[in-house]
């Protein structure tokens, strides 16, 4: 027992750690959300009540880029499908969370990307304490950088002036790099997605688009997966 | 305004399902080799698709170059295996530059 309660606090130790690093990166990315969403017309409480409850930086961006450009339903659909990975990674985690169906339903909304990437283990479990302790760490971070950015809102001229518009589809682009580079053969259905985006969003609403361009991902039915398929793509919000 | 209170209510709801549906129903189930497939390739898709929308905007109204050697930037930074805000502060950088230029 002993030796289990003091595993467990190496692990809280080590989960706190590694959400610092995480929370400093999704802080900045925060700050620069809260302001991207109020600029695009968002009331600035339900941005920070919205990084409150959803805490996904992929599927809130997606969420206000594809609002913006009309059509509700498509704009919900295409951020439920970017979080679609969820499902899959707190399956995951089933086997090491403790209790009723209940008490592991609650735990398992800790798994956000990062957290859960740092508490997976080689054998394919999850280090418990780990993962709620990172993400412990990464979601006062999240809420507090995007009430920073939508109450501090610079103005869109002084955004543009500085580049600070980069900083999404940059975020984004580093998180696609990661991914591709971890799996070479993603490489067509990024281009496919890609162009399939750019196409028709010049006819379609924004969401739509999107939600079009996630038709490519059905081209990895035709190829065997990699050994390492079982992996996350991506790593952080 | 409604539509968007609407939206962020059903895209946590939606979450919220997706993390808990595993742990408190499926447990451990194996999920298909193909199946995981394509959900290892939906975020890919995804990302690439919702960049391209960003830069564009609706019907192309958002369209700006200066974006493009910026981001061109970050990915090579990227690939060179720099941190996360190296990349971003570099891309940032060039396209600030671009435009002070212009």
């Amino acid at each position: 027992m002993t030796n289990r309660s003091s595993a467990a606090g190496t692990s809280w130790r080590a989960g706190f750690k590694v959400g610092a690093g995480l929370a400093a990166g999704a802080f900045a990315l925060a700050v620069s959300f809260g302001a991207f969403a109020v600029t695009h017309g968002w009331p600035a409480g339900l941005t920070i009540l919205m990084s409150l409850l959803v805490f996904s930086g992929s599927a809130q961006f997606a969420l206000v880029t594809t609002l913006t450009g009309g059509g509700m339903l498509p704009a919900v659909a295409s951020a439920a499908l970017m979080n679609l990975r969820f499902v899959p990674m707190a399956a995951a985690t089933a086997s090491s969370l403790p209790g009723g169906p209940l008490r592991r339903a609650m735990e398992g909304q800790a798994v956000v990307d990062g957290s859960w990437v740092s508490a997976h283990r080689p054998d394919g479990t999850t280090d418990r304490e780990k993962m709620l302790a990172a993400t412990l760490v990464q979601w006062p971070a999240w809420v507090l950088g995007t009430a920073l950015g939508a109450l501090a809102v610079p103005s869109t001229d002084f955004i543009e002036a500085v580049g600070l518009d980069l900083i999404f589809p940059g975020f984004f682009l580093v998180l696609l790099i990661d991914s591709l580079t971890e799996s070479v053969r993603l490489i067509p259905v990024a281009l496919a997605a890609a162009a399939i985006a750019s196409l028709s969003c010049r006819f379609l609403p924004t969401g739509v688009a999107l939600l079009l361009a996630s038709v490519a991902a059905l081209s990895a039915l035709r190829r065997p997966p990699e050994p390492s398929a079982g992996e996350s793509t991506g790593g952080r919000p | 305004m409604t539509s968007m209170y609407v939206a962020v209510a059903a895209l946590a709801i939606i979450n919220i399902v997706y993390k808990a549906a595993g742990p408190a129903i499926l447990g451990d189930h194996e999920f298909s080799a193909r199946t995981h497939a394509v959900l290892n390739a939906l975020p890919v898709a995804l990302l690439s698709g919702l960049i391209v929308v960003d830069l564009l905007g609706p019907k192309w109204s958002d369209a700006d170059w200066t974006m493009v050697p910026g981001l061109l930037t970050v990915a090579i930074v990227r690939i060179r295996r720099a941190p996360d805000l190296v990349c971003i502060l570099a891309g940032v950088a060039v396209t600030a530059g671009l435009r002070a230029l212009t």
